[in-house]
Parts: C-alpha cells; sequence; structure tokens
C-alpha cells in the first residue's frame, strides 16, 4: 500500500516551501543550545563490527568536521530497554540507532522525538530528500536508514555437488542432510517454515495470524526437528558454520558476510531473508536536538552512506546511496550482491511486520515453547 | 459511422470535415474511458480500503483477532455481535433509503445495459454500495466484487447524463464503469474488460469495445499506483504432470457444476425462506448475522472474504478432508443465508472459497486414490475455485483469463479451462446461464433466448401507435361518419364520448347506407380486443395474429383513447426495435 508514500511526499512538499524559514529557525536555536549541551552527542547503537563501521562512516568524520565528541551507549533493541534510557525530564541519551518495529512502539509511547523532515539532505542534482529514500522511509519519530536480513547460510564444504537454494531445502534433510542451526525463538523459523509451502511472501503475517497458520508452521518445524541445533548470540552461526556442528544455519546477514571476508566457506541463501529496517530516532526531551538533527542529516549523506556500506554488507535506503556503493574497504571485493536490498535479493524477501511482531510477541513465545517440551520428549 | 472514403463517396467528398469528425469521436470516447476508469478505480480503492479498515477495527481480519487472541470474552462477543450488529445497521440503509428495499448489484446493471431500463438513483445506489462496505466490513459472508460492478456502473451512469456524445452512451458508460471496478479490484485489465462484455453487454461491438478498454487500463494504472502489490494470487505449479489428469479436471468441472447449482439454488431458496418467515425485512440480516457469528465461533473460516482460507486451501495438509467437506458445506449455507436474509454483498468471493475448498478435497481425494497420476494439490483447488465461480456468473471467458491474470500461470491456466467448460455446460442445462439471470427471470425478465425478445417483452406498442384514425362520438348520426369514411380507407371507426374515453367500435361493414340517421350508439359494438400502455410488442404480435379485425385501439388507465396499432405497425415496432439492437451491436464509431 502505498498511499501513505503520496500522503509523505505530499506532505514534504508542503515542507519544502517552509524549508528555508525551518532552516533559519533550527539555525537560531543552535546558536542558543550549543552552550548548555557542552557540544557532545550521546548515541546508543548495536557494538560489533556493525557499530565499528559507523564509527568509520559517521561519528569520527561528524566529530572531525563539528568538533561535535560524540559518546556511544550500547543498547540491546529492545523497548524496555529504550524506556529505561529516555526516561525522565533529563534522559541519558540523544539520539539511538532502533530497529524499526521498536521505534513504532516507542514512539506510540511518546518516548522518541518528532521527526522533522526537513532536516534531510536532497541529493545530488536537485531531487528532493524524500524522493531518493525507499518508499515509507520517514515516519512520525524517525528514517530509516539501512536494511539487514536474516538469512540462511550453508557450509560450501558439505554440499560440493548440488547446493541448497531456497528455504525449502533448509527444510528437506533428505535432499540435504545434516544438522540445522536456527535461532531459539519463533522469529524467522516460523516465517521460513510457512514459505516453504509456498505461500506468497506477502501473505506469510496474515496466515500466521490463524491457528491453522501456526500449526501449519510448527508441522514444518517438526519434521526437522531432531536435525536442530540452538543458537541464541548471533556471533554463534558462523561459529557453528566454521566448526562444521551444522550444515546450514539462520543468521544475520552481516555476520556471515564478515566471516567470508575472512576466509570461511559460507554462501547466503537469500531467498526468503527477512528483511529488518534500521532507523535514527531522536530521544524526546534531549537538549541536543539540533546537534541530533545535524548528525541525522550527515548520517544520510549519500557520502557516507555509501561509506558505511563499504565497510559492512547491510544496504542504505538511499538511491543515490546505492549508486556509490562500489568495493569492500579492504578485500576489494564487489559489494552490491552482499546487499539484502540488491535488487536480485529484495524480489524475494520478506519484510518483517514490526506491528505483527508487536501484537503476537506472547503468543508466538507461548507455542514456541509448547512445541519446545512437546518435541523435546 | 461508415470508414472515411465510403462516406466521403456520400458527402460529396469533403474529407476534411469527415476526419475532423472521425477524431473529435475518437478523443470524446477516449475520455470518457479515461474520465469514467478514473473515478470509479479511485472509488474502488476507497471501498477497499474501507472495507479492510473495518475488518481491522472489528477483529474480522486474522492479524487484529490474533491481537486478542488471549482476551476470553472480547473475541468470542465480537465474534457474534459485530456480524449482527452490522446486519442490522445494513437492513436499516436498504430498508430506508434504496427505493428497491434490496441490495444493487450484477443484475441490476445486466439490465440496465441490456434492455435501457432506468438506472436507479443516485441516493439509492450510494446507499446500497455503504450497505455493502457494512456488510463487509462486519465480516457477512458475502462478496465484494457484486457491490463493486454496481458502483462502476453507477459512477459510469453519471456520464451518461452528457447527452452529447455518442449514439448508445448509455450501455458504453456503464461498461467503462463495470470494466474499471474490476480491472482495480483484481489488478486484472483484460478480465475487467472480458468480463463487461460477457456478462453485461453480451455483445462485442468496436463503439464500445475502445471506451471499455481505455477505462479498464486505467482502472489499472490508478490500482497499481495505489497498490504496489504482486498478482493476488500467486501459485507454485509447475505444469500438469500427467495427460490423464485433463480427464479429472474435466470431471472436476462436472462435479463444480452439480455444487454450483445446488449452491445457487440455497440462495434463491434462502430467500423464499426469508420472505415466507415474516421477520420484518429490516431485521433479517442481523438474523443471518447471529447465525453467521456463532457458526465463526467454531468455524472461524466462514467470517468475510476468507482470503487466508483460500490461500490454505492451496497447500496439502492445512486440512483434513473431512474437515474440508465440512467447511464447504458450511460456507454455502452460511453464504446462502447472509445473501437470502439480505446483506448486501455479491456471490463471487464466496463461490470462490467455495470452489477452492471443493477442489482442495477431490484432489486430496484423487492424491489418495492415484497417487501415481497426481501432480499437485494446487491444480485441482485452482480448477475447482474456478469452475464453481464459472457456473454461478455465468462467464466462462471470464474465469479463464482472471486465473491467467491472477495466476500469471500458463499452465495452470489450461488446465482450469477444461474445468471450467464443462461446469459451465452441465450448469447451463441444469440451471440456466448463471444466477444472475436466475434472480432476473424471478423478476420476469428472460435472457434465455437472448436480449431482442426481453426487449420485445418490455417495449410497450403504445410507442408504436397510429395517431390518425377515425373517431365519431356516441351522440352523432350514422351518416356523419359516412361522409368521413368516404374520404378514408379506414374499415373501422372509435367510438368516444366528450372525454375521449373509449366506449366501443364500429365497422364500415355494418353501416346500412339507407339507414343513415340512426345515432351512432345503435350500431356501435363492443371492444374485443384492446391493448393498454402496458401491452409489450410481443404480446400484440401474438394477439394481432389472431385477430380478424383492422386496428386494436390503445387505452390508457382511464380509458382514454391514445392510439391505435394495426399488424403493420407491429411489424414495423419489431423491426425497429431489433434494428437499434443491431445498431449498437455493429457501431464503430
Amino acid at each position: 500500500m502505498q498511499f501513505s508514500r503520496l500522503c509523505w511526499y505530499l506532505s514534504s512538499l508542503l515542507l519544502l516551501g517552509m524549508n528555508i524559514n525551518l532552516n533559519a529557525e533550527s539555525q537560531m536555536q543552535s546558536a542558543a543550545a550549543t552552550p548548555q549541551s557542552s557540544q557532545s552527542l550521546r548515541i546508543a547503537s548495536w557494538g560489533g563490527a556493525y557499530e565499528n563501521s559507523q564509527r568509520i562512516a559517521y561519528f569520527e568524520p561528524f566529530s572531525q568536521a563539528t568538533g561535535i565528541a560524540i559518546e556511544i551507549v550500547q543498547h540491546n533493541g529492545t523497548l524496555a530497554q529504550l524506556r529505561q534510557l529516555a526516561k525522565g525530564s533529563e534522559p541519558q541519551l540523544d539520539l539511538i540507532d532502533l530497529s524499526k518495529g521498536v521505534a513504532i512502539a516507542g514512539c506510540k509511547e511518546g518516548l522518541l522525538a518528532r521527526f522533522d523532515i526537513s532536516i534531510l539532505a536532497p541529493a545530488e542534482g536537485a531531487t528532493h530528500a524524500l524522493e531518493d529514500f525507499y518508499p515509507d522511509s520517514a515516519f512520525e519519530c524517525g528514517i530509516t536508514q539501512l536494511i539487514s536480513a536474516i538469512v540462511i547460510a550453508f557450509d560450501d564444504r558439505a554440499f560440493p555437488g548440488d547446493k541448497p537454494s531456497s528455504v525449502s531445502d533448509f527444510f528437506d534433510t533428505n535432499k540435504f542432510p545434516g544438522k540445522r542451526g536456527l535461532r531459539r525463538d519463533p522469529e524467522a523459523a516460523l516465517e521460513w517454515a510457512l514459505l516453504s509451502y509456498g505461500v506468497p511472501y506477502g501473505q506469510i503475517y496474515d496466515l500466521l495470524s490463524t491457528k491453522r497458520g501456526l500449526d501449519l508452521a510448527f508441522a514444518r518445524l517438526s519434521s526437522i526437528r531432531e536435525d536442530i541445533i540452538w543458537w541464541e548470540r548471533g556471533s554463534e552461526p558462523p561459529e557453528l558454520l566454521a566448526t562444521k556442528k551444522v550444515v546450514m544455519s539462520s543468521g544475520y546477514n552481516g555476520r556471515f558476510f564478515d566471516r567470508q571476508m575472512k576466509g570461511l566457506p559460507v554462501s547466503i541463501i537469500w531467498q526468503g531473508e527477512i528483511i529488518e529496517y534500521a532507523v535514527w530516532s531522536i530521544i524526546k526531551g534531549t537538549k541536543a536536538r539540533t546537534i541530533a538533527e545535524d548528525f541525522i542529516r550527515f548520517a544520510t549523506l549519500p557520502k557516507q552512506m555509501a561509506l558505511q556500506a563499504s565497510h559492512i554488507s547491510y544496504g542504505p535506503t538511499r538511491y543515490s546511496a546505492w549508486r556509490k556503493i562500489g568495493l569492500h574497504a579492504v578485500t576489494k571485493q564487489p559489494m552490491r550482491n552482499h546487499m539484502p536490498n540488491a535488487v536480485e535479493h529484495i524480489s524475494q524477501a520478506i519484510v518483517k511486520d514490526p506491528q505483527w511482531y508487536a501484537s503476537t510477541e506472547e503468543l508466538r513465545q507461548r507455542r514456541f515453547e509448547k512445541w519446545l517440551a512437546k518435541t523435546q520428549n | 459511422m461508415y470508414p472515411i472514403d465510403y462516406y466521403t463517396a456520400y458527402t460529396g467528398g469533403n474529407i476534411t470535415i469527415q476526419i475532423r469528425a472521425v477524431i473529435y469521436k475518437v478523443v470524446l470516447i477516449a475520455l470518457v474511458g479515461l474520465g469514467i476508469g478514473t473515478i470509479t478505480s479511485v472509488t474502488v480503492v476507497g471501498f477497499v480500503e474501507l472495507v479492510s479498515w473495518l475488518n481491522d477495527k472489528l477483529l474480522i481480519s486474522a492479524k487484529s483477532r490474533v491481537q486478542h487472541e488471549l482476551s476470553a470474552y472480547l473475541l468470542p462477543a465480537m465474534t457474534i455481535l459485530v456480524p449482527s450488529i452490522g446486519g442490522l445497521l445494513t437492513g436499516w440503509m436498504l430498508q430506508s433509503f434504496v427505493e428497491h428495499k434490496r441490495a444493487l448489484g450484477p443484475p441490476d446493471v445486466i439490465l440496465q445495459a441490456q434492455i435501457h431500463s432506468p438506472a436507479a438513483s443516485f441516493k439509492s445506489g450510494v446507499a446500497s454500495s455503504l450497505a455493502a462496505v457494512v456488510s463487509l466490513g462486519c465480516g457477512a459472508s458475502v462478496g465484494q466484487y457484486g457491490p463493486m460492478v454496481y458502483l462502476g456502473c453507477m459512477l459510469g451512469n453519471m456520464f451518461a447524463r452528457f447527452k452529447i456524445l455518442l449514439p448508445n452512451i448509455g450501455p458504453i458508460c456503464i461498461g467503462c464503469g463495470v470494466a474499471a471496478a474490476i480491472a482495480t479490484a483484481f489488478n486484472a485489465p483484460i478480465a475487467g474488460l472480458v468480463f463487461t462484455h460477457e456478462v453485461i453487454l453480451r455483445h462485442y461491438s468496436i463503439q464500445a469495445f475502445a471506451p471499455i478498454t481505455v477505462a479498464s487500463v486505467t482502472g489499472y494504472v490508478i490500482a497499481k499506483l495505489f497498490f504496489a502489490r504482486e498478482a493476488l494470487f500467486l501459485v507454485n505449479f509447475d505444469g500438469v504432470g500427467h495427460s490423464y489428469e485433463f480427464l479429472f479436471f474435466a470431471i472436476e468441472g462436472a462435479l463444480c457444476a452439480f455444487l454450483a447449482v445446488l449452491f445457487m439454488r440455497s440462495i434463491l431458496a434462502s430467500a423464499k425462506l426469508a420472505s415466507r418467515s415474516g421477520i420484518h425485512k429490516m431485521l433479517q440480516p442481523m438474523l443471518a448475522g447471529l447465525i453467521l457469528g456463532m457458526l465463526a465461533l467454531v468455524f472461524p473460516d466462514v467470517l468475510g472474504i476468507g482470503r487466508e482460507t483460500l490461500r490454505f486451501a492451496t497447500i496439502e495438509g492445512a486440512f483434513e478432508m473431512s474437515e474440508l467437506v465440512l467447511l464447504f458445506s458450511i460456507k454455502m449455507l452460511v453464504t446462502a443465508l447472509c445473501i437470502g436474509f439480505g446483506f448486501a454483498g455479491g456471490v463471487f468471493s464466496p463461490a470462490l472459497l467455495i470452489g477452492i475448498l471443493f477442489g482442495a478435497w477431490y484432489g486430496s481425494a484423487v492424491a489418495y486414490l492415484l497417487p501415481e497420476y497426481f501432480s499437485s494439490i494446487e491444480v485441482y483447488a485452482v480448477c475447482g475455485m474456478m469452475a464453481l465461480t464459472s457456473a454461478v456468473i455465468g462467464a466462462p471467458l471470464t474465469t479463464i483469463i482472471i486465473v491467467f491474470e491472477l495466476t500469471r500461470n500458463y499452465d495452470l491456466t489450461v488446465a482450469a479451462m477444461v474445468s471450467v467448460v464443462f461446469s459451465n455446460l452441465l450448469a447451463w442445462h441444469l440451471f440456466g446461464r448463471s444466477l444472475f439471470d436466475r434472480q432476473l427471470l424471478a423478476r420476469g425478465f428472460d435472457f434465455v433466448a437472448g436480449r431482442d425478445h426481453t426487449i420485445l417483452d418490455n417495449t410497450p406498442i403504445v410507442n408504436f401507435a397510429r395517431q390518425s384514425y377515425q373517431v365519431c362520438y356516441m351522440d352523432e348520426p350514422v351518416k356523419v361518419l359516412v361522409e368521413r369514411l368516404a374520404t378514408h380507407s379506414n374499415a373501422q371507426a372509435m367510438v368516444v364520448n366528450r372525454n375521449n374515453t373509449l366506449l366501443g367500435i364500429i365497422r364500415r361493414r355494418d353501416i346500412n347506407h339507407s339507414a343513415t340517421d340512426i345515432p351512432i350508439a345503435a350500431l356501435m359494438q363492443n371492444v374485443d380486443l384492446c391493448f393498454d400502455q402496458t401491452t409489450s410488442i410481443s404480446q400484440a404480435m401474438l394477439q394481432l395474429h389472431r385477430y380478424k379485425g383492422d386496428v386494436v385501439p390503445v387505452i390508457d388507465v382511464k380509458k382514454s383513447l391514445l392510439g391505435v396499432v394495426s399488424e403493420s405497425e407491429a411489424i414495423q415496432a419489431y423491426t425497429q426495435t431489433l434494428q437499434n439492437l443491431r445498431e449498437e451491436e455493429n457501431a464503430v464509431l
């Protein structure tokens, strides 16, 4: 449904008219706010190779250009932690990198500031900024900046001949025997189980909302139950593959890519990748709002986004940034086809539905635990 | 209009004027298609969005129901209350604001396009469409395409009021609206075009074809602008595995015909039951809603359009075989109940669901009996779905095109084609062309032998009555009449009083020329055959055939003489009417 896209587009056109005015105002605010904020910005991110790529592409260049120090806090991405970080009249944080689902929930709870689309820089050659972003990128409390994916990867050494190429192959232990790694959580597993029946990508969450859909999904999981090895932390899947404990595993595409670049012979099955969006959101009540806005403007510049994409295989949500993506900074491998949003991958992706996740949390966990208990006996 | 060179020969060679006229008409046709296409398509998008918004808010859609899965009371209470209250609202809207006191749908559209019957008022149309939104929004087991077809027709009619344009503008505008509605709703422009011609217009003229194509494509383009969605019903199917399976598809089609007839008869029977039940018409849908709600507590699949169930039916192992039989039987009964008891909505979507559940059952049975000769359950499910639907709406070609546009799968289309034609063939013999035609027959419009008969049955002969005839008054002497008859060839004269009320008839051969002083009353005879304003052309022809006299008087309800009709007027009426139809069907510009 692109109606909201149309609305955003129209509202952004309106705002464009007021742009000059707004900028003038924000500069004034900036001048007033600077002494109080003591020229620093507190950002929450996720740690690891991902945070590292952000440091290279965003944090350090921003500090260099503006003289503003950036202080990084790590968070686990849950709504509970967001509540803690954002509470009170003087929050401990100014800006946060969140998954879109949590950001929408946080926005509803009033933890995040209203996002002003006019702070975004237009792309070179006069296109208006929002037109350069993916549809629906801007929402009430933030801007979608990055696309990551949960995917299935397999050990190339385990399948020298025919290689698995679809989610159905993950569930086909006759054709591709061996252990499978799965996160000990219904996330992704249910989507894939249903997808393996031939359900179209767009209908997965509708069907999973019915008892019949969940029953079908668990029935599929039961069929490979004995071959499942559970993992819990994101760093585990590449390790399970490296140590040959499994022949296939679910995991985050960036983690697999990182190990690929270091020489591990694994391949990714892009069919059925489950796409998640990361957003920049400003904490409500922060005194450094203007600096945070300046940072978002900087961190969504196509050049900076493309720089990040040369360090990690998470795709930018700007078309002009996508066009600038070239080789990996270290291995000099072409990066585009490692991105979850490469044209050939995105046409077979499941886009994670944050609303559905928020409303079915309890149900999924309960059914999953029940199924685990039943099948372990 | 004739081709240009042909025309110029007639008009002395002024080719510039002719080309200008052609360009004018081509542009006009394109604008009509574009205008109606745009308005209809945007309205249909609004309709769909409104229904799905209501479904979400009223806990009808699966995604909204799952959020309250834990609540002990909310979900069951809503499941019963929402369809019941929706029924009450629907009943109130239809009885209070629609002049026909029922929902408007494809039969009304067919009637308008076929015999140019006057359209229901705009207010009735809007009320009926809103009642359909309420019905569908509250999860009634009815379809959404019927109301959309009417919506298209209603919006098309708005354009037909501008009489500046073309001959036959009425049916063309209706066709444009219907095509745009179907193209938008299904994301299928060819199906929109074919449906309009096969079900609504029932003829193919270039004059109508061009604007309807424009409208259909406009609908499709606008739908794309709003919903960036893939084909509606994607199915993985790599082709029919064994050639014998085509025989199974044919048998499946035949079985679907029986099921379709049962379905259609249940709808008609349920409507009869409703009218005999003595329940107030405003409350009838509420009762249906209550029963639907209670059944949905146990079988949530019967609520609404059942998009999820439609998909599950193509998955092997999603249902037990006995569960399939139970579900398609319940869905059939509930749909008959909802439509018969006055919910506003169509039969297309329920027919799809009943058909696909039956197809899944049939496929499972084939797989069970002959596992080696079996390609996949999807193909049997889709064949069942389309075969049953095609028999219900009476449109084999449309259904075949819909399979193609919805699945974008050629092999599947070829398989479904076999089922569809056998189903149609059989259902036609067992029941009639479609449910719509049977509903029209019940209202007195018989389209079995094409529209020629229906139009002749429904065009009053009075429109063709002759105005020149002999009149004389009761109190006049016969000799006055003799003088008048001397200058005319008429063999009869009509006897009226001073208010033009017909009193009798007097024949030339009854006049005795030796006794012309007696008053006319003495020779007047009673009228043995007389037509009124409701007498149709075909009735007139039939009665004139056996009539011995010269002319038959036509009177109104107050017995005032309106004119006379002889056999030659009747023949004139007959040929003129048919000629108009042929001109409409063969019109180019």
